[in-house]
């Protein structure tokens, strides 16, 4: 019944990018490049600044492309239940 | 600071995005609020000029929550997730001599419903100690830790009268984890559930006796700390309720913060109190489920068949509860998938499991606010001459119409704050934004479910659970 998990599980025979201030391995060197940037802020180094903002950038454009798919699903949502409603009720 | 936190496009994408979220959400839930209004009619029938069938009506709470999810993922502005939460005004210290009130009025307090549990024989609501225990405490206390803040460490009897007796101070099994008090939360609903305690107040009685007894006991052998601190269910129930409240201790004092921001901060020690969180929404399920008349049908015709109707209540018990945590730990491992993480499933199932106790606290006040209100005035008549009560104490006649909306919203604003310290939880987990709204999929996935299934047992009409004398 011990049950403490470990907080990390990393797969054998894959490739990780560890963070070298706090060891926290990541599956993806953007992801990476952003946790530095965003948990050790004050000792960047210039190339690790550069590519913290590239993956910001990568990371914008992701998102912007989510955000047009959420509101898809958000007015298939809603015209869904306003149809249901009206042939239900 | 972060470049990222600097750029003025980034805050003015993020700000107006959440003004829209919330109002949209409100404007949403307020929606639902009318249809479960009718539905909650339905169930006291009286006619309505829209009846909504039972399958739209949870189609909608599920989609309700789904929709909560999209609009929180347009929330993507980290310095203002942030803000949110750590948002916190200090306020003056209750001081010794509050706590010392509180303390000596939780003895009292406890001392009186024991000896009027005993010595007088008025049965069901003409009893204090039923009223005590199920109104008062039961349901009025408990809403008290969640909507304004735990108070339990001060007033707890139990812990006031352990802390006065000698301790053998022996090592707490570190391996069982809070497991036991898991088993303890099953044990106290199983016994609600299936005793009649809300009518028999010598039974109530001897089984707070007991309770005292076992906890005394346990406190003695481990030490006070170490019992109400993981083994103790009541104490590890109104510490996470507690975490939910607006009024808290953080860094030594006491504040004031917005309901559910301290959870994303909730590090949870290990699985067994991830299966505690789950197991007090299960146990809210159960207690209404074992209520429907679904379940009554099922009960009689496997009872019909020779098996012993207890056997059935506890095998389904048990088994729900397995199911809910097996439910909610195949969510985090689908998160852990869809976030392409090296995080383990358990460390994320130990994060966003404070993420259900709004589901839970909102469940708990929808389902007992109705009978607190309705059974205040009986509570004050029979608190005033407890050994001689009133043949009929005084009831409220009955609650306004749209009551019925309120329990719905109350149901309803627990997932969407659960959502909302979902959405916070992952932010603070992932570096990458779109990382942190995948991991949240499982999690969405099993509050839809499971919005669904205790709509459905709300809509459900009452039905008197058979074999069992509640």
């Amino acid at each position: 019944m011990t049950d403490t998990e470990p907080e990390t599980h990393v797969p054998p025979d894959v490739t990780t990018h560890v963070c070298e201030r706090c060891g926290r391995p990541f599956t993806d060197e953007r992801y990476l490049a952003l946790h530095r940037g965003l948990d050790h802020p004050s000792a960047l180094s210039a190339a690790e600044r550069e590519a913290f903002d590239t993956a910001r950038t990568k990371e914008e454009e992701a998102l912007q492309r989510f955000r047009l798919l959420a509101l898809g699903g958000l007015v298939v949502l809603y015209f869904g239940f306003l149809m249901t409603y009206a042939v239900v009720t | 600071m972060v470049p990222e936190l600097r750029r003025d496009r980034c805050r003015w994408q993020g700000l107006p995005t959440a003004v829209v979220a919330l109002g949209v959400t409100w404007w949403l839930s307020t929606a639902v609020g009318r249809v479960a209004a009718h539905s909650g009619s339905l169930r006291g029938a009286t006619r309505d000029p829209v009846a909504v069938p039972t399958w739209l009506f949870l189609l909608t709470g599920g989609g309700v929550v789904g929709v909560s999810f999209l609009l929180a993922s347009f929330v993507t502005d980290r310095r203002l997730v942030a803000a949110i939460h750590d948002w916190a005004r200090p306020l003056p210290a209750p001081g010794r001599i509050g706590r010392g009130l509180a303390s000596a009025l939780g003895v009292v307090v406890l001392a009186v419903t024991l000896g009027v549990g005993v010595a007088e024989d008025a049965t069901g609501v003409r009893n204090l100690a039923v009223l005590v225990v199920w109104v008062a405490w039961w349901g009025g206390y408990v809403a008290s830790t969640y909507l304004l803040g735990n108070s339990w460490p001060a007033l707890n009897p139990f812990r006031t009268v352990a802390e006065r007796l000698p301790t053998l101070d022996r090592p707490y099994p570190e391996r069982l984890g809070a497991w036991p008090s898991v088993a303890g939360l099953l044990l106290l609903i199983w016994v609600e559930v299936t005793a009649p305690l809300a009518d028999d107040a010598q039974l109530l009685a001897t089984v707070l006796a007991g309770y005292t007894a076992v906890t005394l006991v346990g406190s003695v052998v481990f030490g006070p700390d170490r019992w109400f601190g993981s083994v103790d269910p009541l104490a590890r129930a109104f510490r996470l309720y507690g975490r939910l409240a607006p009024l808290g201790v953080t860094d030594g004092r006491l504040r004031v913060r917005l309901p559910g921001s301290e959870l994303p901060d909730t590090r949870l020690d290990d699985a067994g109190d991830v299966a505690f969180v789950v197991t007090l929404l299960f146990v809210t399920t159960y207690d209404g489920f074992v209520a429907t008349g679904p379940w009554a049908a099922g009960v009689r015709a496997v009872a019909d068949a020779g098996v012993p109707p207890l056997a059935v209540y506890f095998g389904a018990y048990l088994v729900g509860a397995g199911l809910f945590y097996l439910a909610y730990r195949a969510a985090a491992r689908a998160g852990r998938v869809g976030a392409e993480t090296y995080l383990s499933a358990g460390a994320l199932a130990r994060r966003f499991a404070p993420s259900l106790l709004p589901i839970a606290a909102g469940y708990h006040l929808a389902h007992n606010l109705g009978s607190v209100l309705v059974l205040a005035p009986t509570f004050v008549t029979v608190a005033a001459a407890p050994l001689s009560p009133p043949p009929s104490p005084p009831q409220l006649a009955g609650l306004p119409g749209w009551f019925g909306g309120l329990e719905f919203a109350f149901v309803l604003l627990g997932h969407l704050l659960a959502v909302w310290v979902a959405h916070a939880t992952a932010y603070e987990l992932f570096p990458s934004r779109l990382q942190a709204v995948r991991s949240q999929y499982g999690v969405t996935a099993v509050m839809v479910c499971y919005t669904m299934l205790s709509l459905w047992i709300v809509a459900e009409p009452y039905v008197a659970p058979p074999f069992i004398a509640s």
